[in-house]
């Protein structure tokens, strides 16, 4: 292993944009001393901006989600956060600037505030809700039907997003709760004749349940192991789920006979109901969002990032690592079912045939395009992927160019296109498009460098 | 129990087990050598076998590529196209070693899983893409018509399966030669162990993990084309051989030839046997056994049966 004396990897914010030299196009590979926004970096240098200072130690300051809240508490090293609990923290000498965080934290935060928003993000976020507003006016049945396919997408993503780039553990097979989140939700809404809401909470539940199992594995397998072992389980899925026909509906698949139907006074044209099952997947999804990012930030959150950036660390801090990684797993899991219970009402048809290995796969590149360690670098990752298959869709069309026709037929092809993004991003946005809104956001592609230290 | 049956079973499943030996081989290869799995490695391997039914196959309808066995004059025979596919094979897996993962070398582990899952991806959606995704008759590397067997004790063992295994031998011995007797195996040694000391001592750690890298992809060229005949041609045909060849190289260490070697064999039989005599696991299952064995192996013994323990400094 080369990791043991090379440079460590050091995940380090800011420079992403900076052209020039390979090593600094790769920010993960610069010396953690470069300076950052000009803010001093250096270790033992306790600055009034925490999240400039990479203890080279303990975790990674890296930005949870929400510019408001990032700066108190997702940006401190992980294992600052949880010695706060235990009165004066208790970390290595190498990384003083820590006790200057639990301090500053409070002080920093509406200066950070000010400085955070950029433009760019006024106008996406302004770009997001004209969207979600001007959408469904617009558009026909089918169109609103897409498209809120499209927005529950994004919980699949953010599902991967949770298990790695908040909990560590690379996920290659997320498709698979997906579509165990869309059975169990079927099977509850017919076989039982469940209500909607509880169906599709059980789909969440027994997604998060056999994400619970899988993490078990995960407790003592560990950064690559676990991937081979998640891209396994993808892979055997479609097989396993043909076995089980009582509850996946076999070869054939399953259809849904309930229907969510909206209430009178709602109208019942066919655009209407579209417009009901759009405005609650949206709710849900808005819901699950914001449950996500308080589990992310709360104590439990705290501590899967602390076992993401060093275990051995987390565990001397009193973090239980069993139950935090499976904790992780089980929410990511959970996530990943609810968007696959939100789409058996938006086409009452499941089956294991939508679910291949390579969707696992796509999921997966969606969540490191879009950002990892980032809420709304799921969101980011989902619109991108819109983006680049109507593009693809575009240029696959074009016809009689020979060679190059060719060539864009293969970028209709989702899979082609996210094969190569995803390698190319590793050279160029090592820490996924969020990097390009905000320099200290998304996570590096490093969960577990720290592992190899 | 049939006894000759059984026989019979253990006998189709050498086959398979070669096949999974040489894969787990190159997986052990390049893990050995710069610790990271290669999730590509079948990806690449099925792309080469495509080169060789390209050069195969002619000028079809629908095959794309085809012209450039009409521009050669005429389709080539088996071994030629196969062993040209197979250099091919080998000219990419050392080219991927320099653009893709070298520039890399310091980075994180996920960083590596990205870019070989991107490279899974795009090589399975460009092959669907290209030469459709239903399977394709692929010619048989060993004469393999129905009469083609030896008898032993009331079983056939055939000529492919005799075939699979004295290349796999022959691959191995190759191998162990270079390791053994050439500077490049030296160095190829050395960097496994240590590629610090060993860029200390002058050898250049870059292509010397090329070197691995090309080795590695010879080998899963050579299973996909072997095992192209017998599974179909296809873009995911070696998916579920990675699984298994996954298997074999965790249960036998995945830093140990040998244990590639011994983890094949065993996976091998395990996928013919278990499916056969245990109904829930039919054939299309037989992967889960694999895969749990996996997760087994690596709770228990991450080690695998003959892998070096692996200490986590803290």
């Amino acid at each position: 292993m080369s990791g043991d004396d090379w440079p460590t990897p050091m995940p380090r914010p800011g420079d992403d944009d900076d052209a020039g030299a390979e090593a600094s196009v790769f920010a993960v590979f610069a010396p953690p001393e470069t300076e950052i926004h000009g803010a001093p970096a250096g270790a033992g240098d306790p600055g009034p901006e925490p999240e400039a200072d990479e203890p080279a130690a303990t975790a990674t300051p890296r930005d949870a989600d929400d510019p408001v809240e990032t700066g108190a508490l997702g940006a401190q090293p992980a294992a600052a956060g949880l010695s706060v609990r235990n009165g004066p923290p208790v970390t290595p000498t190498a990384n003083p600037p820590v006790g200057g965080v639990v301090d500053a934290g409070g002080a920093d935060r509406g200066v950070r505030h000010r400085r955070r928003i950029s433009p760019l993000r006024w106008a996406s976020a302004a770009l997001l809700g004209v969207w979600l507003v001007a959408m469904p006016l617009t558009s026909s049945v089918t169109e609103l039907r897409q498209n809120t396919q499209i927005i529950v997408m994004v919980l699949a993503v953010l599902g991967v997003n949770v298990a790695t780039g908040y909990g560590g553990m690379i996920s290659l097979g997320h498709g698979v709760f997906v579509a165990v989140g869309a059975f169990a939700a079927a099977y509850a809404v017919d076989d039982l004749a469940l209500p909607w809401a509880v169906s599709i909470l059980a789909g969440a539940a027994f997604a998060g349940l056999v994400g619970a199992l899988v993490g078990l594995p995960a407790l003592r397998i560990k950064g690559i192991h676990l991937a081979l072992v998640t891209l396994g389980l993808a892979i055997v899925f479609q097989p396993l789920a043909k076995r089980v026909p009582a509850f996946s509906g076999g070869v054939s698949g399953r259809a849904v006979g309930a229907e969510l139907v909206p209430p009178s006074w709602f109208g019942t044209t066919r655009w209407a109901e579209g417009l009901y099952r759009y405005l609650i997947c949206l709710a849900v999804v808005g819901l699950a969002m914001w449950v996500t990012y308080n589990v992310i930030n709360s104590r439990p959150g705290r501590a899967m990032r602390a076992v993401r950036d060093n275990d051995t660390a987390a565990a001397v801090h009193g973090v239980n690592l069993v139950a935090s990684r499976v904790n992780t797993f089980a929410v990511s899991a959970s996530l990943a079912g609810l968007a696959g219970a939100l789409g058996i009402i938006l086409v009452p048809f499941t089956s294991q045939e939508s679910f291949p290995f390579q969707e696992s796969l796509v999921l997966y590149a969606t969540a490191v395009l879009g950002g990892l360690g980032s809420l709304w670098g799921s969101v980011l990752g989902v619109a991108i992927r819109e983006v680049f298959s109507r593009i693809g869709e575009l240029l696959g069309g074009v016809s009689g160019l020979g060679p190059l026709g060719e060539f864009l037929r293969l970028l209709d092809e989702e899979q082609f296109v996210f094969g190569m993004l995803l390698v190319a991003l590793t050279f160029v946005f090592p820490r996924g498009l969020i990097g390009l809104f905000n320099r200290r956001r998304g996570l590096p592609v490093s969960p577990s460098s720290q592992d190899r230290t | 129990m049939d006894v000759v049956l059984l026989l019979q079973r253990i006998f189709d499943a050498l086959f398979n087990s070669a096949i999974y030996s040489s894969l787990a081989l190159a997986l052990v290869i390049i893990f050995r050598s710069t610790g990271l799995l290669n999730f590509a490695q079948g990806e690449m391997a099925t792309f080469s076998a495509y080169i060789a039914f390209v050069l195969l196959a002619g000028a079809a309808p629908g095959v794309k590529g085809g012209g450039l066995a009409a521009w050669i004059g005429a389709p080539l025979v088996t071994p030629v196209a196969i062993g040209l596919a197979v250099i091919i094979g080998i000219g990419a897996g050392a080219a991927t070693e320099r653009v893709l993962i070298r520039p890399l070398r310091n980075a994180p582990e996920l960083a590596m899983v990205n870019v070989t899952i991107g490279i899974l991806l795009a090589l399975n959606s460009l092959m669907g893409q290209w030469w459709g995704t239903g399977p394709r008759i692929f010619p048989p590397f060993f004469p393999s018509s129905p009469g083609d067997h030896i008898d032993i004790a009331g079983a056939r063992i055939r000529y492919s399966t005799i075939g699979a295994w004295l290349v796999l031998l022959a691959l191995l011995l190759l191998l162990a030669l270079l390791l053994r007797y050439t500077r490049a195996g030296l160095a190829f040694r050395a960097v496994s162990i240590d590629p610090v000391s060993a860029a200390l001592n002058g050898i250049r750690v870059g292509p010397t993990l090329m070197y691995g890298w090309a080795l590695a992809a010879g080998l899963g060229a050579i299973a996909a084309n072997m095992s192209a005949n017998s599974v179909l041609l296809e873009p995911t045909m070696m998916v579920r051989v990675l699984v298994y060849a996954f298997a074999a190289a965790t249960l036998g260490g995945l830093d140990s030839p040998k244990g590639a070697l011994v983890g094949g064999v065993v996976v091998g039989l395990s996928q013919t046997l278990i499916p056969a005599y245990v109904p829930f696991i039919g054939f299309e299952l037989s992967v889960l056994p694999a895969l749990v064995a996996m997760v087994v192996v690596l709770i228990v013994r991450p080690a695998g049966l003959f892998g070096t323990q692996r200490i986590e400094r803290v």
